[in-house]
């Protein structure tokens, strides 16, 4: 499992973890937000819960990594489920202060819970999110959410994003469909919080407020809503900006933020929102080659913008 | 036509990411070897010191203070000559108060700048973040600020120059029972708020061990505005002062809540989270008589320490805060250690840091003990008067 570890330099290594993890925290919540539509400001949340079972686990029994992750995303996924049956009933505004309300319950939870450390939260968690480890995951999640995507299922979600109603007259149950939908979007989210969680080493409930689930949605909406691609260039942009631009000091968030005021100018349905990145690679390969191989499948994946 | 625009965009943003990613790349590997052919000439390398605090986040306070007490400390240190020969130099790096973004930082610091020393972070979470990485590299870390449990404990790389939690609050409540006689106490905890729960801990017993009661315990939230139930409860206690361990805003609130409520004698005793001006521009007379404890006020110094404020006032145009004083004093013991033990190595050095004893530093008498915890001499209890803080009594603390 030491296979990537140690080939960059420990910066750049240290960077590349931070952005996987919130590449995978980004792909639940395009599923969610992206491509079922469903406006969640409590992404946080579920990375918090996440964390902490998988703290728990490592910390106060001791096993194995792999259950410390699973145990973070199932824990995730168990209060997806909770929250998602009741609070997938509301549309629009009124999901987004719930999923809202939602986070702010769970931080003061763990603020109050002794178990947990309190205010002070946990610390001493063991460093396991190696780079391999993380890439492994990233990649097992992208490969997911492909398989989700292209599935009747990712489908179904796509025709709730464009017409509920409309979907429940073609026989969809959008409320199971959306439910499912949820659970799975926060079972991810459990994982890349548990990664956080031994990656970073301490755990403070003050770390997953609202602004974090915010930088999360940041990325789906700047990547290109519903875009796989789009998201993980979204979060790549978004987490390795502000290195990049360490150079200029005191101006780097100032940069930052007109970097993004810029690209929501020029693209406003995000990076890569809109942009079907498979015809586009098959495309530039039969420009380059001349041949025409890629062109027996044609399988037309995106919605409309 | 939209296509091939589509495909223009995405290539061109590519295309900019990669040009940024190399830029940056390479900007890291040019300079170094010219610096060090410029060196060579001149003198050794310059020692690195990073700086590792917020600029721009929730407490950038801390760690622009820290920051200015760090520069004025190199440039005492390099006019005199610098230390074995070389100069100090530090590197700065903002986190934005961002835990995942410090552990990035530290690793640059770490692996690519070769720093000797870390100097930071002001708060207990983020250095206890950090302080594995830095630890597993060898290189020294000595946290100005990081008050509260589990820091030096993570590694022999660790440290800490900052008044404890456990000797300010403790002298304290020493000072507030037995000299000023208050045995009946009513104690306020902000639960979500990592300090105030740490500090209340140590209050209360330091309230019990004096022969003090606590008559009533109550807890507030940092960010609450109405503390008119918790007031009401403490008014039907009886109790003779109150006890607040969170920060500056909810201390002034509380005590306008406590005059309006008619209580107007008693008065709020709490810890150096209550150290800023915000605590008597929103309490305003409701503050006036409140006690805090702090490690350092530019009041009745020693001459080495009205030197320091004299030069700082000049260099910066204002007095100088703790922050300010620890963040100089972090550097200087760097210096100490390295003299003492004469050489560089921060496998070396960590050990004469280690074995410090009664270092004059500004910031007050700083020792390290058997477990390397900073053992800080004097207390400073000060006291609102007039809308500033004003010395109410300095407390040697025994080793």
């Amino acid at each position: 499992m030491t296979l990537l570890n140690g080939l960059l330099p420990p910066y750049i290594e240290s960077i590349a973890i931070t952005v996987g993890i919130y590449i995978i925290m980004a792909l639940g919540l395009n599923l969610i937000t992206g491509v079922t539509g469903q406006l969640s400001l409590g992404h946080a949340a579920y990375m918090s819960i996440g964390a902490y079972a998988s703290a728990v686990v490592s910390l106060q029994l001791g096993m194995p990594f792999i259950f410390a992750l699973l145990a973070g995303g199932i824990a995730a996924g168990f209060f997806g489920l909770i929250i998602g049956y009741p609070t997938l009933r509301l549309t629009g505004d009124y999901l987004a202060i719930a999923t809202l309300g939602f986070g702010e319950i769970v931080k003061s939870l763990l603020f109050n819970m002794p178990i947990v450390g309190g205010a002070m939260g946990l610390a001493g968690i063991p460093f396991k999110s190696t780079l391999t480890v993380t890439l492994i995951v990233v990649i097992i999640v992208i490969w997911m959410m492909v398989r989700v995507e292209r599935s009747r299922f990712g489908r179904a979600l796509l025709a709730i994003r464009e017409d509920d109603i409309a979907a429940e007259c073609y026989g969809i149950n959008t409320s199971l469909y959306k439910v499912k939908m949820f659970v799975l979007g926060t079972f991810i989210a459990g994982i890349g919080g548990a990664l956080w969680a031994h990656k970073i080493m301490v755990l403070q409930p003050r770390d997953f407020g609202f602004m974090k689930s915010i930088e999360i949605l940041n990325m789906v909406v700047l990547g290109g809503l519903g875009s796989i691609p789009g998201t993980v260039l979204g979060a790549i942009v978004l987490t390795s900006i502000p290195e990049v631009l360490r150079f200029s000091s005191d101006y780097r968030m100032l940069l930052y933020g007109a970097l993004l005021v810029i690209m929501m100018r020029f693209r406003p349905n995000g990076l890569l929102g809109g942009v079907d990145v498979t015809k586009l690679v098959k495309k530039s390969i039969k420009s380059i080659t001349g041949s025409n191989f890629a062109d027996k499948e044609k399988k037309k994946v995106k919605g409309g913008n | 036509m939209i296509k091939s625009r589509k495909i223009f965009w995405v290539l061109s943003i590519l295309l900019i990411l990669s040009l940024t990613l190399v830029g940056c790349g390479g900007q890291k590997e040019e300079p170094a070897p010219k610096e060090e052919v410029k060196k060579e000439a001149k003198a050794p390398a310059a020692l690195k010191i990073g700086f590792l605090g917020d600029l721009t986040g929730d407490t950038a306070m801390y760690g622009q203070n820290t920051l200015d007490g760090m520069k004025m400390a190199v440039e005492d240190i390099n006019a005199a000559g610098g230390v074995l020969g070389s100069n100090f130099e530090i590197v700065e790096a903002d986190h934005r108060y961002d835990k995942a973004e410090a552990a990035n930082i530290v690793q640059k610091f770490v692996n690519s700048d070769k720093v000797i020393a870390v100097i930071g972070d002001p708060t207990t979470g983020i250095t206890k973040a950090t302080a594995p990485i830095i630890n597993q590299g060898s290189v020294v870390q000595i946290s100005a600020g990081a008050t509260g449990p589990g820091v030096v404990e993570i590694g022999p790389f660790i440290f800490r120059n900052t008044l404890l939690d456990t000797v300010g609050g403790p002298t304290t409540m020493d000072y507030l029972v037995n000299e000023l006689g208050w045995k009946k106490v009513a104690l306020i905890t902000a639960v979500n708020n990592d300090f105030s729960v740490g500090l209340s801990k140590i209050f209360k017993e330091g309230i019990l061990n004096n022969g003090g009661e606590v008559v009533i315990e109550e807890s507030v939230q940092d960010g609450d505005t109405d503390f008119s139930g918790q007031v009401s409860n403490i008014k039907k206690s009886g109790a003779e002062v109150i006890v607040f361990s969170g920060y500056y805003t909810e201390g002034g609130l509380i005590m306008k809540e406590v005059r309006k409520q008619g209580m107007n004698e008693i008065i709020m005793v709490g810890g150096d989270g209550l150290q800023a001006p915000t605590f008597w521009e929103l309490g305003g007379s409701a503050v006036e008589g409140s006690v805090s404890y702090a490690g350092f006020s530019p009041e009745q110094p020693t001459p080495e320490v009205e030197k320091f404020i004299e030069r700082f006032k000049a260099k910066y145009g204002k007095a100088p805060d703790l922050f300010h004083a620890q963040g100089y004093d972090a550097v200087m013991l760097v210096a100490e250690a390295i003299k003492n033990a004469n050489s560089a190595d921060p496998k070396v050095f960590k050990d004469a840091l280690a074995k410090i004893q009664d270092y004059p530093g500004v910031s007050g008498n700083t020792s390290f003990d058997a477990n390397r915890e900073p053992i800080k001499s004097p207390v400073y209890l000060l006291q609102v008067k007039d809308g500033n803080w004003s010395l109410l009594k300095k407390v040697p603390v025994k080793k």
